[in-house]
């Protein structure tokens, strides 16, 4: 406990809460609602693409924008750690934190999931999606909005 | 100058570009011109994008003029019930023109876009009639000579469709969080589509043709509309949060993003564009214009608490 207060109390985490420059914790809210539009956006072409919506989208070009997908991840994680770090006691006693990670973690293993099932074999352009890639894409969109609901809640509960 | 200005130097633009845009459809459907059918389809469109602009201004118009005697608050409370009815049918009335504008270049079936059109028709029709009766309103908050007589009663207002809305906001805790929470989920949708037709204009994905492409459209649509909503709902239940430059910015942004996706839509360059073909330089401008914009709207947004009135 005395690890997370040190982290909560530090000369940073004191700026980032205090500041009122534009890069403090405005900015680093502003990063990370810019990265879960790119990361849940770009998700939810390639998901619905994958579930059948604008069907003549070839899934070989959907495949060049896992990079953009990955970089509005890595913004909302780097971002997201900092606003961890300002508030961790409290995030940490929060169940909606975890419930929050859980559908974090659960949307990125499937997005990986789908980029191998769906994208990684030699006929993706000319054979329909498998059922699995379809369960895949339908799962990542649920654990996105549930990522999405939980962390709005994280403001509400606790 | 400030935005009450603004309101109203705009508002009468609503109803004097409806009507044009519902003349050049009743000529269209009347001489059977397509090309007359979608130039009013173009303009009912960005009419009802520059009505968002029109009716959020009128949050700074009302708090000009609020605390004036010869202001009646039941004459603003009325004008803003009968604006928020108005703008609901003008955004039902673009929204039915985007998608008849869509699928001008998605399908050859007449009977589909004579369908549409009687639905942009009839919903035009309803619009023109509740907006007339918004703008009547509006010029008796301050044209005397046009004042219902029942204003001097001094009884309190009626509170209206719009104060109702908000007081049902303000005592259901649960709207607030599930319209937020609705508002990432329309944001992600349509930053989504924006970033894959746009960054393909730019070179990303070069396999995707226009065309393909093009069917994407409709979810950014959808997205646009869950915002359209949600945001409406924050707006109208807590207007004192949404007022100066930085929240009339965002909305000055969304009328330039609907130009900007018309582009898309209506202009021959981007259909050029086939699989694996560079994007013209104006198509890829426009492209990274779109990205700019849709950024800009988010950012004008989440700084809203920073630098304007919002909590």
């Amino acid at each position: 406990m005395n690890v997370l207060l040190k982290v909560e109390q530090s000369g940073f985490s004191q700026w980032i809460r205090a500041s009122e420059s534009i890069v403090g914790y405005t900015g680093i809210l502003l990063l990370h609602k810019i990265g879960i539009g790119v990361v849940v956006g770009i998700s939810a072409c390639i998901g619905f693409r994958i579930l059948g919506f604008a069907p003549a989208l070839r899934l070989t070009g959907l495949e060049k924008f896992f990079p953009t997908l990955w970089f509005g991840f890595w913004l909302n994680a780097a971002s997201g750690v900092i606003l961890l770090a300002i508030d961790l006691t409290k995030k940490l006693g929060n169940p909606d934190f975890y419930v929050k990670m859980a559908f974090i973690t659960a949307a990125v293993v499937t997005v990986r999931m789908l980029k191998t099932d769906a994208f990684g074999h030699a006929a993706v352009d000319t054979e329909p999606p498998s059922a699995r890639a379809k369960f895949l894409a339908l799962t990542s969109l649920i654990c996105w909005l549930g990522a999405i609901v939980s962390g709005r809640l994280l403001a509400y509960l606790g | 100058m400030n935005l009450a200005h603004v309101h109203l130097l705009l508002n009468h633009f609503p109803t004097v570009a409806f009507g044009v845009g519902v003349g050049l459809l009743i000529g269209g459907i009347f001489v059977k011109s397509d090309e007359l059918k979608r130039a009013s389809l173009v303009i009912l469109f960005m009419t009802s994008a520059l009505t968002i602009a029109v009716y959020v201004s009128g949050n700074d118009a009302q708090a000009a003029i609020r605390d004036r005697a010869d202001v009646s608050a039941a004459a603003m409370n009325r004008h803003e019930s009968a604006a928020l009815v108005a703008f609901t049918f003008m955004q039902l009335t673009g929204l039915a023109a985007w998608l008849g504008l869509w699928k001008w270049r998605r399908t050859s079936d007449s009977g589909a876009a004579t369908r549409n059109m009687t639905v942009v028709l009839l919903l035009s029709m309803v619009t023109f009639g509740v907006m007339a009766r918004a703008a009547n309103l509006g010029g008796q908050i301050r044209h005397s000579e046009i004042q219902a007589a029942q204003d001097s009663s001094g009884a309190e207002p009626e509170p209206g469709i719009a104060r109702s809305l908000a007081a049902y906001v303000g005592t259901h805790q649960w709207v607030w969080p599930l319209c937020e929470t609705l508002h990432f989920v329309g944001l992600s949708l349509l930053l989504g589509v924006v970033l894959t037709v746009d960054l393909r204009m730019l070179g990303v994905g070069k396999t995707l043709s226009f065309a393909a492409l093009y069917q994407l459209l409709p979810l950014g649509m959808l997205g646009f509309t869950i915002n359209l909503v949600t945001g409406m709902i924050f707006f109208v239940a807590t207007p004192d949060q949404y007022t100066g430059f930085l929240f009339f910015l965002k909305m000055i942004l969304v009328v330039l993003g609907a130009a900007n996706v018309l582009y898309f839509m209506l202009f021959d360059q981007p259909w050029t564009i086939g699989e694996g073909d560079d994007a013209p330089t104006a198509t890829k401008v426009i492209a990274a214009s779109a990205i700019v914009i849709w950024i800009g709207v988010l950012c004008c947004g989440r700084l809203l608490p920073f630098f304007g009135n919002s909590f």
